[in-house]
């Protein structure tokens, strides 16, 4: 009882609650009738004003090209990516420009937001090889989730080139995921090659316990050469497994990306069109949750391969 | 692939990309970020070090001064004690002077006393031999040989003494 109690609700006032929630609902039901299910439910007897009226969506995968320079083709998708690119660096070189031992809340972030990759890093594949992988680890994480939540900037995609949208979420075109990919399987296969030597290939060519097995039967030892030769070929056949799971991680990292951007991309264009103005927001605030889980799963993926990679099996096994 | 939409010069075009970027924040983020990271754990190790050393550093200092005040304080009970010995000894050795010298003044209070005595013994008797004569002189008008007298007054003087004695 010491404070006087405060009237409303929410931090307002009664009447202000009242007017705000009416005007909400009153841009939620036009949004509703103006849509495509209120269009088709009343037909055409509202005549709305166009700037009312969502198109009906017409997604497309492949990127649009808008000008060639040079022969190459430029597509909005490459544009969405060098903004990211440029934003990102800018970003961080305006916070490191002067950086102070004592941060500032910028400062503090930024380093929250790195030190905790950081940690992420080091918690799995330990000191001295998470501080090894950190940049690309980094990298990955924060060109995904940039190039997404980029992309949920209202009018990221309504500027207009001609026929076409000038930035398209980079993530959406299938070649973006399909280079990180491409450099994760790099990454892996390089420190793998790097760390144990010829040894890693080992784990892809196994013909080790064929030989012996054919060189026991060689020497006579017929019983024991034969159920060596079984267990070799099931080496050889598990070493051509590791291979080509080594090749479907390009693939599922691909698509698993690819998958969740252009359908998020897609889920919004069709809210916006079933529904404008009501339900957008919620699927926004899922897009930038998809967004963060994918960055996550991407560059996590990539670190637990890579820790798997620099472990030589014959320590796995003792 | 082509309804995908992959193509081969977005493709490299992204590879590219990426690793400038990978290259561009390698430079303007992770190695600053790292090296703040670095050296706020090394400085932070280093004050805790320090808060250690100091805490460890006045802990024995601490010691030390216990000790020396403790030091200190048992010299200091020495000294009284030395101080409080000498006093006693001084005192003793006052007291004996003091007793020697009354004693020595007894005695010789005790001599002088005897000898005085015996000067006024001494004297009274031969005041009374003196009289003596005389008065025997008186008495038979004849006047002796004065040594003679005294001889004869000795004598009788000696048997008084010795009848007294006995």
């Amino acid at each position: 009882m010491t404070a006087p109690k405060k009237r409303g609700c929410l931090g307002c006032s009664f009447p202000v609650l009242i007017i705000v929630v009416i005007v909400v609902l009153a841009v939620v039901v036009i949004g509703f009738l103006s849509g495509g299910i209120g269009q088709k439910m009343l037909g055409q007897h509202l005549n709305w004003p166009s700037w009312l009226i969502t198109p009906s969506p017409e997604p497309e995968l492949p990127a649009s090209v808008l000008f060639n320079v040079f022969g190459l083709p430029i597509t909005n998708t490459m544009l969405a990516g060098w903004l990211t690119v440029i934003i990102l660096v800018l970003g961080s070189w305006l916070i490191t420009r002067r950086m102070k031992l004592i941060p500032g809340k910028i400062q503090a972030a930024f380093e929250f937001a790195l030190g905790w990759i950081y940690d992420f890093c080091v918690s799995v594949a330990g000191e001295e090889n998470g501080r090894k992988f950190f940049p690309v680890i980094c990298t990955i994480f924060l060109f995904v989730i940039c190039n997404a939540w980029l992309s949920l900037i209202p009018g990221f995609g309504s500027v207009l080139l001609g026929n076409h949208e000038l930035l398209r979420g980079a993530n959406t075109d299938v070649n973006t995921p399909l280079a990180i990919a491409l450099i994760s399987f790099v990454f892996v296969e390089f420190y793998g090659l790097k760390t144990l030597g010829l040894k890693y290939l080992r784990k892809f060519i196994n013909a080790g316990g064929l030989f012996k097995s054919v060189g026991h039967i060689l020497k006579g030892n017929v019983k024991k050469g034969l159920t060596g030769m079984f267990s070799g070929l099931i080496d050889i056949f598990v070493g051509g497994l590791e291979a080509l799971s080594e090749l479907i991680r390009i693939v599922s990292f691909t698509f698993r990306l690819f998958g969740n951007m252009t359908a998020g991309e897609i889920l919004i264009m069709v809210a916006a069109f079933l529904l404008p103005m009501a339900v957008g927001w919620m699927v926004y605030g899922l897009e930038l949750f998809i967004g963060f889980i994918q960055a996550l799963v991407f560059s996590g993926l990539t670190l637990a391969f890579v820790s798997m990679a620099v472990i030589s099996h014959e320590e796995e096994a003792h | 692939m082509e309804g995908l939409g992959i193509s081969l010069p977005t493709l490299i075009t992204q590879v590219v990309t990426f690793v400038i970027l990978l290259v561009l924040l390698r430079l303007v983020a992770y190695k600053p970020i790292m090296r703040m990271l670095d050296e706020r754990s090394r400085k932070v190790k280093e004050s805790l070090e320090q808060a250690e050393a100091v805490k460890a550093e006045s802990a024995k200092a601490e010691e030390e001064l216990k000790q020396q005040l403790a030091q200190a304080s048992r010299e200091g009970q020495e000294r009284i004690e030395r101080a409080i010995k000498a006093g006693e000894d001084i005192k003793q050795k006052a007291q004996e002077d003091a007793r020697k010298e009354a004693d020595g003044l007894i005695v010789r209070a005790r001599a002088e006393i005897q000898r005085e005595r015996d000067e006024a013994v001494d004297g009274v008797r031969r005041e009374f031999a003196d009289l003596t004569v005389l008065a025997a002189g008186k008495v038979i008008e004849k006047t002796l040989d004065k040594k003679e007298h005294r001889e004869l007054i000795d004598k009788v003087l000696e048997e008084s003494t010795n009848l007294k004695k006995n």
